[in-house]
This record gives C-alpha cells, structure tokens and sequence, in this order.
C-alpha cells in the first residue's frame, strides 16, 4: 500500500497521526465526563472526534490508504503514550480508519467534497459502532437505547469527524504549510483564480 | 520470567486474544476469574509499583459502575425475566442485573490485562517489534518514531505561541465561543508548524540514503523466544479456564447474535 508514497507523505501522515493520538486521548477524558453525565450515550456525543485524522489525513493528502493508515497510526500512537486502553485500541483504530477509507474509496479517490468527507465520517460511524457493539456488549441493552446511540455517533461522526476536518484542514491549507500537498495546490488555484 | 521481556507483539496479541474471547460472553464468573488472573501476573511478574497501577486502574471503576447502571436502567427484556422493581418506564430485572454486573466486569478485565500491557511495555520496543515481527513497513515506522519524537518540541512551540498571545495582550478565553476561538488560535498553527517540520525530516532522512526499503538490518534487534510463546499459550489457557470453570458452575452465557 505504502509503494506509491513518497517518504515525504509517509512523514507528514504520521505526524498528523501522533498530534491527533494526543488529542485523542485529551479527549478520552471528556469522554469519561459525558459517560458519568448520560451514561453510554454519552461516549457518542463526542465519538466523532476520534475519526477527525482519517479525514484530515484523506483530504490533504488524497491517496489509497490515507484515512486508514492515518487512523491506525494515531491508535498505535496512544498505545505508545501509555494510556490504559491496551493494544486492542489498534484493532478499534484499524477498524473506524476501514469505516473512512471504504467511503473515499466507493469515489475511487476521487470526490473529497464536503458531503463526501461527512459520509467518511459516518461510514467510521457505522464500522465503529458495529465493533462496539461486540466488544462493548451493547446486544444487553435495550434496543431502543442502542438505536438512540448509533444515530448520535452517526450525527457526531458526520460533524465532529466529517465537517471539523474539513475546517481545519482548509485552515491549515490558508496558512501555506500544504503547497506540496493536492489540498494546498487546489486552493492556491482557487486564491489566483 | 519478566514482563518486561516478553517480545511486545507477542504480548500485545496474547491481550488482544483475550478480550476478544472474553467478548464472546456474558457471565460474571468469567471476566472475574480473568481479573484475577491479570491482577495476579501483573504483580508477580511484572514488579511493578501498586500505586502506578491503581492509578491507571481507577478510572475503570468508575467507568464500569457507569456500565452496570446504563445496561440495569435500559436492559434488553427477554419473556420470562423476573422482574424485581418497575417504575414507569424503568424495569430492573434479575437477569438484567446480573447483565449488567457482567458487562462492568468486562470492562475491569479488559483494564487489567490492558494495564498489564502498558506499564511493562517500552514504547520504541513496542514499534521495533511491529516493524520486525509484524511486517510494518520501515517507512511507517520510523515516521511513526520521528513524530514520537515531535512531542516535546510541539509541546514547547505550544508554550512559546501562549507566551507570545499573552505579550500582546490576548485576552484569557472566558466563554465557550471564545474558548472555541482560543483552540483554533492553537491548532491551526501547531499543526502547520508540525507538517513543516515533518517535510524537513522527510529531506533529512531522504539525503542521508534512508530509503524505505524491507531488506534491512536493525541495530537494535527484537528476538521471539519459547518463553515468549509459553506466556501467550498461558494467557489465553488462562482465559479459556475461566470459560471452562464458570460452564462448571453453570453461569457461562453466550453472546448468541441478538441485534
């Protein structure tokens, strides 16, 4: 998969994935607050903000694997930092970045328009939730309960994942650091234009 | 025997089995006796300092009490529950308690087998031994150890850019729209100063013949000895005895597809 990458994308794609796995993990936190408040619902106000590198990392860098890899790597990343989750937390990293990548690759790597980078977010959305639902033992719950679930994971991965992304995505585009990147080229065509 | 020797994909893989194992059920007898089993080798063999391990460990708790009063206060009803309390909406069966109290012990032994893991694992040994027993590209992996080693210096440029908000009087975020400004104030321009950074050190590598390729030597090798297969064949029997053992006591419940 890695073949066609030049080491410069390999780079970046992993330093974008080792700051998310930070922010990741400051997220974790909020998370366990949003737990204590709502119960299980609450991990899927905010479980899109975990699927933001898949994102960030398809729509800058616009290669086979990005959303993937990226995702995995951030997980791989939080394992290495200590946090207690354990290495399981690579399968669940693996698994959300397939959830992305199936998207963009349904568009061949092609479309990265806003509502394609929202349906990666939700297809994270569904992979994840589906994973979830074994590890976590969600079939003990009432099905109501967890339907109410999946439709705020679905909203959050849409908005958190897909739509944040984007945002800061273009915001670093505006900044220049992406002029070797296709984002970075497509808006200085934009800016000239 | 050590922890700390183990081969860490081989660690990593023998916790990772075990959870998925332990997925499959829905009693307390067995994450309970799994509990036991990690709380025990963790401190036998892995030395390490109680209060390291609790403070990892605690969170858990509080997570797995969440857990156990989410699944009481919305079981899954099967015919023929017995039902203990009802009022309105809300219905506390037996089996929806004994449910729920295994779910949080699921989560306790996926924390004690996780915190086995981390606190005996170093993390540059944890990565060598991907690239080296798991086949992650050379590529990856050494990005991956140069963005390991970007922490420090972004934490520091995080420090110099609140100095210099705070020189020219940016005032502290009060209110959610403005905290909201304040992260992007942050983000944006860490995250472009950590791409930049990362092109140079793609040069870097690249001019000093760093070239991606699976054919290489390691100065630091990581090795796979029979102790190592011993300790993931003891996991997972371990675990398999906790199935056996509460199948004995009647208690084993399968996860059987419901939806």
């Amino acid at each position: 998969m890695l073949a066609k990458w030049k080491l410069r994308e390999v780079i970046v794609l992993s330093v974008l994935a080792v700051v998310f796995a930070v922010v990741y993990l400051l997220f974790l936190q909020l998370g366990t607050v949003l737990f204590g408040l709502f119960g299980l619902i609450g991990y899927d106000m905010i479980f899109g903000i975990w699927f933001i590198v898949s994102i960030i990392a398809a729509y800058i860098i616009r290669k086979p694997g990005a959303a993937f890899l990226s995702e995995t790597v951030a997980a791989t990343v939080e394992v290495m930092l200590g946090n207690a989750v354990g290495p399981q937390l690579i399968i669940s990293g693996m698994i959300q970045g397939l959830g992305a990548e199936a998207v963009f690759a349904a568009t061949k790597w092609k479309n990265y328009s806003t509502w394609v980078l929202m349906a990666a977010g939700m297809g994270s959305s569904v992979f994840s939730f589906a994973w979830g639902f074994y590890v976590s033992g969600f079939a003990a719950l009432s099905p109501g309960y967890v339907t109410a679930m999946f439709f705020v994971r679905l909203v959050s991965g849409a908005l958190l994942a897909g739509l944040l992304g984007k945002y800061l995505s273009e915001g670093l585009a505006k900044t220049g650091a992406l002029s070797s990147f296709p984002l970075g080229k497509e808006h200085k065509r934009n800016v000239t234009v | 025997m050590s922890l700390h020797e183990v081969n860490p994909s081989i660690k990593a893989f023998a916790v990772v089995i075990s959870i998925l194992i332990l997925s499959l059920f829905f009693d307390p007898i067995t994450p309970l006796l799994t509990i036991i089993w990690a709380v025990s080798i963790t401190f036998i063999f892995g030395r390490i300092s109680f209060k390291k391990w609790i403070l990892l460990f605690a969170p858990f708790l509080f997570i797995a009490i969440i857990y156990v009063w989410s699944t009481m206060l919305f079981p899954r009803l099967h015919a023929g529950d017995s039902v203990i309390w009802k009022w309105g909406f809300l219905t506390l069966t037996a089996e929806g308690f004994q449910r729920g109290v295994s779910l949080g012990l699921r989560v306790l032994s996926f924390a004690t087998l996780s915190i086995m893991f981390t606190l005996t694992t170093k993390p540059t040994d944890f990565l060598l031994s991907l690239m080296q027993q798991c086949k992650l590209p050379p590529k990856l992996a050494y990005g991956i150890m140069a963005g390991y080693r970007f922490l420090p210096l972004i934490k520091e440029e995080f420090q110099t850019l609140q100095n210099a908000h705070r020189v020219r009087g940016v005032a502290r975020a009060r209110t959610i729209p403005e905290k909201v400004k304040q992260i992007k104030r942050y983000v944006i321009p860490l995250l472009a100063g950590a791409i930049r950074k990362a092109e140079r050190t793609a040069l870097a590598m690249e001019s000093k013949g760093f070239t991606g390729d699976k054919n290489r030597i390691f100065y630091r090798e990581i090795t796979v000895s029979r102790i190592d297969w011993l300790f993931f064949t003891l996991m997972i029997g371990a675990v398999l005895l906790s199935t056996f053992i509460s199948w004995k006591l009647g208690y084993l419940q399968f996860y059987n597809g419901e939806l």
